[in-house]
C-alpha cells in the first residue's frame, strides 16, 4: 500500500461514508451519529474483517513503522470502525418491527461470518449481500409503505398494512433523495473495504528440477 | 514529495475532516450559509454585514418588523451575530406584543433568536446600547418573552391593560 493511499484515500473514503451515512434528509435536515447498537456491531464486524483477512492491522500499525506511519494506520482503523458503525446505523430502519428485524439480520450474519471464518473475498461478498438486503428493505420496501400514496388504491393498501401491523412497520418519511444518498454511501463504503490492506500470505515455493513453482500466496 | 510529508499532510487532512464531521453533527446546520458562517465563527472571523444590518435597523424603528428581519437575515445568514440576533428577538417581541394578549408563536420565535444571540455572544452575555430600546440586555428581554408565554393569574389583572410596550 502506497503512503498516499494509506494517508489520504483510505481514511478520507471511509470518513466520507461516516458523513454521508449520518445525513438524514428529513425536515429539518439532521446529521446523526451512529446508534449505540451499531457501535457494538461495528466492533464485532471489525474483528470479523481482521479474522478473515479483509484488513491486516499489522500492515497499518507495527512497531517497526515510523510514528507518522502508525498515526496514519491508526486513523485508517478508526475510520474503518466508524464507517462500519455508520453503515449499519444508516441501513437499519428507524423504529418498530423492521428495526428489530434488520438488527437481528446484521447480528446473525456477523455471528455466522465470525464462526465460518471465511477468506477475504467470500467474507466481503457475504457482507455486501447483507448490506444490499438491508438497503432494499429500508429504502425500497419500507419507503414505499411510508411514502406518499398518489392513488386511492395505494392509500388504501397503506392504511390496510398500517392497521394490520398496528403501525409497527411505519417509518419516518425521508425525501426520495435519501435512497440515492444511501446507495452512494454504500458504494463508497464497499470501495473503501476493497482498498483496505489485506492479509498477505507468503507463497510456498518448491524448487524442482524444472525451476521454481509457487503455491498459494496472497489471500 | 517525501513520504513523511505525504503522511503528515494525510494525517492533518484526515483529522480536520473528522473534526468537521463532528462539528456538523453537533451544530446541525440547515443551509450552506450556516455551514460557512458557523465555520467562520468558529475561527473568529465571522461578521454581520453592516449595510444590511443598518437597513434592518431603520425598518425596525419604523415598526416594519418582518421587513427588518428579512434585512437582518441577509446581514447575518448564519445566525451567528449576537447583536443582530438580539434585534431579531426584540422585533418578535414588539410585533407579538398586545395590550390584552401576546402572540405566543412570535414570542417563542423571539426566544429562539435570543438563544442564538446568547450562544454567539462571548461569555453568553448580550448587552446592546441603544437608547430606543427599554430592554438592553438579553436577560431582560428573555424575562419579558417568557412572561408573555407563561399563563399566570396576573394575566387576569385588569391593570395590565395600562402596561406599555418596551
Amino acid at each position: 500500500m502506497t503512503p498516499a493511499r494509506e494517508a489520504f484515500a483510505l481514511p478520507l473514503t471511509l470518513l466520507t461514508v461516516v458523513l454521508a451515512g449520518g445525513i438524514r434528509l428529513t425536515t429539518p435536515v439532521a446529521i446523526e451519529p451512529p446508534t449505540l447498537f451499531s457501535l457494538v456491531l461495528a466492533s464485532v464486524l471489525t474483528a470479523v474483517f481482521v479474522q478473515s483477512g479483509v484488513v491486516d492491522p499489522t500492515r497499518l500499525l507495527r512497531a517497526d513503522r515510523s510514528a507518522l506511519a502508525n498515526l496514519n494506520g491508526l486513523l485508517a482503523m478508526l475510520a474503518l470502525f466508524l464507517a462500519n458503525a455508520q453503515v449499519i446505523s444508516r441501513l437499519t430502519p428507524d423504529t418498530g418491527l423492521p428495526a428489530l428485524g434488520v438488527s437481528l439480520l446484521f447480528f446473525v450474519t456477523l455471528l455466522q461470518l465470525g464462526a465460518a471464518s471465511l477468506e477475504r473475498a467470500r467474507c466481503l461478498r457475504v457482507w455486501a449481500v447483507t448490506l444490499l438486503t438491508a438497503f432494499v428493505v429500508k429504502f425500497v420496501v419500507l419507503a414505499a409503505l411510508a411514502g406518499p400514496a398518489d392513488r386511492p388504491i395505494a392509500r388504501a393498501l397503506q392504511v390496510l398494512v398500517d392497521g394490520l401491523t398496528f403501525g409497527s412497520l411505519t417509518q419516518p418519511a425521508e425525501r426520495p433523495a435519501a435512497g440515492y444518498l444511501a446507495f452512494a454511501m454504500l458504494g463508497t463504503y464497499l470501495l473503501g473495504l476493497v482498498i483496505l490492506p489485506p492479509v498477505q500470505r507468503r507463497a510456498l515455493a518448491i524448487e524442482t528440477g524444472g525451476g521454481r513453482q509457487e503455491i498459494g500466496g496472497r489471500r | 514529495m517525501s513520504e513523511a510529508v505525504v503522511r503528515a499532510a494525510g494525517a492533518g487532512v484526515t483529522i480536520a475532516y473528522a473534526i468537521l464531521i463532528a462539528w456538523l453533527a453537533a451544530s446541525q446546520p440547515q443551509s450552506l450559509a450556516e455551514v460557512t458562517g458557523g465555520l467562520a465563527a468558529t475561527v473568529g472571523v465571522y461578521e454581520a454585514d453592516a449595510v444590511n444590518f443598518e437597513a434592518g435597523l431603520q425598518l425596525f424603528r419604523q415598526e416594519q418588523f418582518e421587513a427588518a428581519r428579512t434585512a437582518w437575515s441577509r446581514a447575518d445568514p448564519a445566525g451567528r451575530d449576537a447583536r443582530t440576533q438580539f434585534y431579531v428577538a426584540y422585533s418578535y417581541y414588539r410585533q407579538g406584543w398586545g395590550r390584552l394578549s401576546h402572540d405566543d408563536a412570535l414570542y417563542a420565535a423571539g426566544l429562539e433568536a435570543l438563544d442564538r444571540a446568547v450562544a454567539a455572544a462571548p461569555g453568553g452575555r448580550v448587552v446592546v446600547s441603544d437608547p430606543g430600546l427599554q430592554m438592553q440586555t438579553a436577560d431582560e428581554l428573555r424575562a419579558e418573552l417568557r412572561g408573555g408565554i407563561t399563563r399566570e393569574w396576573s394575566d387576569l389583572n385588569p391593570a395590565r391593560v395600562l402596561r406599555s410596550r418596551k
